[in-house]
């Protein structure tokens, strides 16, 4: 689905037996949008830094290594 | 129709709740079959539950009370007391709405979304929030922004941070606004330093400001899908909840904090005091029972302990607060600290009045404890013994009483600044006048002490 930046004088129809507000609907698109950007960049560089780091973890949490030093304490 | 509709339940057509024969029973109609059955079949409902997050139910085979749009009736586990957001502490606040976001949150992993976030679907059972309307659930449609966005601000974000910047006693402003604090009027009470928290800037004071602007304009219908993504409405939720777990308040110089050490009790007359409110409780066995002034609720325990779901009411945020932290520590499942001004209790408000209950409305239970109690309404608060014994008696069944008489050091002080007035405050005058209206079953003189306390029980033969 594609969602366009918001032009503030339409709203989507939102159906609601509570009143969502007009304000409130405008407000909380432009927050999540930035938020929402936000978390898009986080996750991606969360997966750049586990490419670049998997390597290095999965030696130290290897099971074998685990075993081993369990057997010499 | 038949069955009583409760007061509060008329706002969504989804269903509402009513009670017939004593018993509390939801009807779900037939505009809501499709979120509820999705509800039930996608294992969101399981989940909440198993997680402690929502109130249980059973599918009844009851007549429902409106059977043109019913679809099912269901009867929800019931509470052993509702409380309302002007009567929590701090913390019980700031659980609450963490409570609610976590609840959105795994919504929208089964696709669906709350579609309302008041602070009147929270309530405390078992020692934690739980969310009690089933019928919160829409099916989440994909570009959806949050319709319970304005309402959770104004619940939940708009106290909070009044409590936390401003007065941790700014929770009684939801006494006036049953439909959560207006964000306009809480911009304008909030500090300028609350500006440079992210969180409060923009889900308060743009939000206002987008609320004013907005409030009067036209807005066009729709010409193009708008909406935000599933990745920004996630965002949303997660600033709301990072927000709110930013806001703290700690007790700091409480009222009563110390109250144990300044009285004039010594060890002995304190541990006397325990024992008997003890004995009084294993033998009356309460299934509910109401602490009166219970400050941080050391005595409640005991009627907690007796196994009795006790209420422990507090007028100092501050002990409250300390006691509902106790609550969380020992994982207390039969202890409810509230804040109550007793002078002047919760209120009936909202449509009708019927919305939320007054505090008598909420009674009359097993046990009242008025423990160092009275001289406080009789003497700060100048009621006349015959008013206190008229609102106990409408209270309880069996009441645990604390006579303190004017020798003490606590009634000194409070008449230390005024004229006294109380010619009536003797012993004598207390049991005659309670006598009326109750039956003494026993007095002790606390050890070490000159205070008296009594066990009373209601008297069935008094006429009103």
């Amino acid at each position: 689905m594609h969602y366009s930046p918001i032009p503030l004088t339409s709203l989507p129809s939102i159906l609601a037996y509570l009143d969502p507000g007009t304000g409130s609907i405008i407000i909380q698109v432009i927050i999540a949008a930035l938020l929402g950007g936000g978390i898009l960049l986080r996750t991606f560089w969360k997966k750049i830094f586990r490419k670049k780091s998997k390597p290095e973890d999965t030696t130290a949490e290897s099971p074998s290594e685990v075993t081993s030093k369990g057997d010499q304490s | 129709m038949s069955g009583q509709i409760l007061g509060a339940s008329f706002r969504d057509p989804s269903g509402f709740l009513f009670t017939r024969a004593g018993k509390l029973y939801r009807q779900v109609n037939q505009a809501y079959r499709p979120d509820y059955d999705l509800l039930l079949s996608s294992g969101l409902y399981q989940r909440l539950v198993s997680e402690g997050l929502l109130i249980s139910h059973a599918e009844a085979t009851v007549e429902p009370a409106d059977p043109g749009p019913a679809y099912k009736i269901i009867a929800p586990e019931v509470l052993a007391f509702v409380s309302y957001p002007y009567e929590w502490s701090f913390s019980q606040y700031k659980d609450a709405a963490l409570a609610t976001l976590k609840i959105q949150k795994i919504a929208l992993e089964y696709g669906m979304s709350l579609k309302d976030a008041s602070a009147y679907n929270i309530q405390f059972h078992r020692g934690r929030p739980i969310l009690i309307d089933t019928l919160s659930f829409e099916i989440n449609k994909e570009g959806k922004p949050w319709v319970a966005y304005r309402q959770f601000c104004q619940h939940f974000m708009a106290p909070l941070a009044l409590m936390a910047y401003r007065d941790v006693r700014l929770n009684q402003l939801l006494r006036v606004y049953i439909d959560g604090i207006p964000l306009d009027l809480a911009s304008r009470l909030l500090p300028r330093h609350a500006l440079l928290n992210f969180g409060l800037f923009s889900h308060i004071f743009l939000h206002a400001r987008a609320q004013q602007t907005y409030a009067d304009k036209a807005v066009e219908k729709p010409k193009i899908n708008i909406g935000m993504s599933k990745q920004a409405l996630l965002g949303l939720i997660e600033s709301l909840e990072s927000t709110v777990r930013r806001l703290k308040w700690n007790p700091g110089g409480t009222e009563w904090g110390n109250y144990y050490e300044i009285t004039n009790y010594t060890d002995a007359a304190f541990v006397h005091k325990k024992q008997l409110v003890s004995e009084w409780m294993e033998r009356i066995k309460p299934k509910i029972a109401w602490d009166l002034g219970a400050n941080t609720g050391i005595f409640s325990r005991l009627a907690s302990q007796a196994g009795g779901y006790t209420i422990a009411f507090d007028v100092d945020p501050a002990a409250v607060e300390q006691n509902y932290r106790q609550v969380k520590v020992d994982k207390e499942q039969s202890m409810l600290p509230l804040i109550l001004d007793l002078t002047n209790p919760s209120p009936a408000i909202g449509w009708y009045n019927r919305e939320r209950h007054s505090l008598g409305e909420r009674g009359p239970v097993d046990v009242v404890l008025a423990l160092a109690l009275i001289h406080h309404l009789a003497i700060s608060n100048n009621v006349p013994f015959s008013q206190l014994a008229e609102f106990f008696y409408d209270m309880c069944h069996w009441l645990v009483i604390e006579f303190v008489p004017k020798s003490d050091s606590q009634v000194q002080k409070l008449l230390k600044s005024r004229e006294d007035i109380f010619t009536q405050y003797a012993q004598g005058d207390f049991e005659e006048i309670f006598e009326e209206r109750f039956d003494i079953r026993e007095v002790v003189k606390v050890r070490e002490s000159e205070r008296y306390l009594y066990l009373m029980e209601r008297r069935k033969d008094f006429q009103k």
